[in-house]
């Protein structure tokens, strides 16, 4: 043995404690080696110092106080409060049930509340009553009727402005019907005649460029197709051709072949005419 | 202890008989102070009557009792690193003298002083594992329990608990010397 592992058991040579071949070769490790004689003879002197300490006693007091405790508490155990006597019957059982040691403890607990998570999300769902649930049904029946409302008005608007004269706002109104997604008969048939008919270029492209969420419409394509011969801007009437050629329209290639090949129309629209032909 | 926990709370006299010279012995050579220390004994056995029906009978009395004073001994250290306490001198009559002897008080290089000296200078978990071990003379077995380690682990600490407890006693002399 070395001297760490000589050292190590000093404690149990001392208390008479190892098996005699080892106490045997403790005895013979110390007559040869000298730290280890050293260190245990500093073990001896301070374990005989420890046991030569005077022994302590308590005052009298500890006594008194003691037996004093025990009367108070004697006494209200004997006092038969309900109270009392519940909260002991609780505390028995739940010594009982629960494990003592606080690591079970810690574990009952995350199981428990794992346990409470689970079947809280699955089984129990908030209490909707009857009357309740009346009142969320008219509350959405009410949203939609003033959605459709809203709708409508917005669609109205749209129509009396766009009758209105003032180049700038039927812009405008041309404009923010880009943004109606559904296609509505009103809306659509006040642009073809914006584009028919407005005098202004700007509204007429403007017009063309709102009806392209529309192009699927037949109606659509054969106004825009009729309106193409009669519109005297060539640049409206390009837009008005790359619009059908788009649409990708058979129906539509006669009014093209005519543009391209009448010379009343201007040579870019003749040109731009051919390419839609090709590319249909 | 199995008749205190069901009911019979006069039993515990009996306890308190057995038991309390031990545990004052513990407290004063854990603490250093005989006053605090029959206030935490008196504080192990009131603990002892407010717990009793969480104590499981498993032949473990000696170990459940200094499992709770163990823990009074951390309150009282946290309490008395916390704030320090005052004393009524209307009290003073009543507690033990903790002076030492006329004749000690002309040696100051009186060995129980030093010793007792040298054991306040340990860390407080170092000697309570060696006020068990020496002076209450718990079985490495049973401290291992208590601590929750192993037979080898106790028997290395409290080895290094002597051998520091041993280094300061020996300062301390030759510094008194000197």
């Amino acid at each position: 043995m070395n001297c760490q592992r000589i050292q190590e058991s000093f404690l149990d040579y001392q208390d008479g404690r190892l098996s005699p071949p080892d106490a045997s070769a403790v005895r013979e490790h110390l007559k040869v080696c000298l730290d280890c004689q050293r260190e245990w003879a500093g073990l001896q002197e301070i374990s005989l110092k420890l046991d030569r300490l005077p022994p302590v006693a308590p005052s009298p007091r500890l006594r008194t106080q003691f037996y004093a405790m025990l009367e108070t508490h004697r006494r209200e155990s004997d006092s038969h409060s309900p109270f009392v006597q519940m909260r002991s019957r609780f505390d028995r059982l739940f010594s009982a049930l629960l494990p003592a040691r606080p690591a079970l403890q810690f574990a009952l607990a995350c199981l428990m509340l794992g346990a409470g998570l689970f079947f809280g999300t699955r089984f129990i769902h908030p209490a909707v009553n009857e009357e309740t649930a009346r009142e969320i049904e008219a509350l959405k029946k009410q949203l939609a009727s003033t959605n459709e409302q809203i709708a409508s008005t917005n669609q109205l608007v749209t129509h009396s402005i766009l009758q209105q004269q003032s180049t700038g706002e039927r812009l405008k109104m041309v404009l923010a019907s880009l943004d109606l997604k559904k296609g509505d008969q009103l809306v659509v048939s006040d642009l073809l005649s914006a584009l028919a008919f407005d005098p202004s270029v700007n509204v007429r492209l403007s017009a063309l460029e709102a009806l392209y969420p529309h192009a699927t419409m037949p109606a659509v394509r054969s106004a825009v197709a009729a309106s193409l011969p009669r519109d005297p801007s060539p640049l409206v009437q390009v837009t008005m051709i790359d619009f059908l050629a788009a649409s990708r329209d058979p129906a539509v290639s006669s009014t093209l072949e005519d543009v391209s090949r009448s010379q009343t129309y201007d040579k870019a629209v003749r040109e731009a005419a051919r390419r839609a032909l090709a590319q249909l | 202890m199995i008749a205190v926990r069901a009911g019979e709370i006069g039993k515990l006299g009996e306890l308190f008989e057995r038991h309390h010279g031990p545990l004052y012995g513990f407290f004063v050579h854990h603490t250093g102070d005989r006053t605090a220390s029959e206030d935490l004994v008196q504080l192990v056995f009131y603990r002892i009557l407010k717990y009793r029906h969480t104590y499981r009978d498993e032949g473990r009395f000696f170990a459940w009792i200094y499992h709770l004073a163990r823990k009074v001994a951390a309150d009282h250290f946290r309490r008395s690193n916390a704030a320090p306490r005052g004393t009524d001198p209307d009290d003073l009559n009543a507690v033990p003298d903790e002076a030492p002897h006329a004749a000690d008080r002309a040696v100051t290089a009186d060995d129980t002083a030093r010793l007792h000296a040298a054991l306040a200078a340990l860390e407080p978990n170092q000697r309570e594992m060696l006020v068990l071990a020496r002076f209450q003379h718990l079985k490495h077995e049973e401290i291992a329990r208590l601590y929750d380690l192993s037979v080898g682990a106790v028997k290395v600490r409290v080895h290094r608990a002597l051998k520091d407890l041993r280094d300061i006693y020996f300062k301390l002399s030759r510094e008194q010397t000197a």
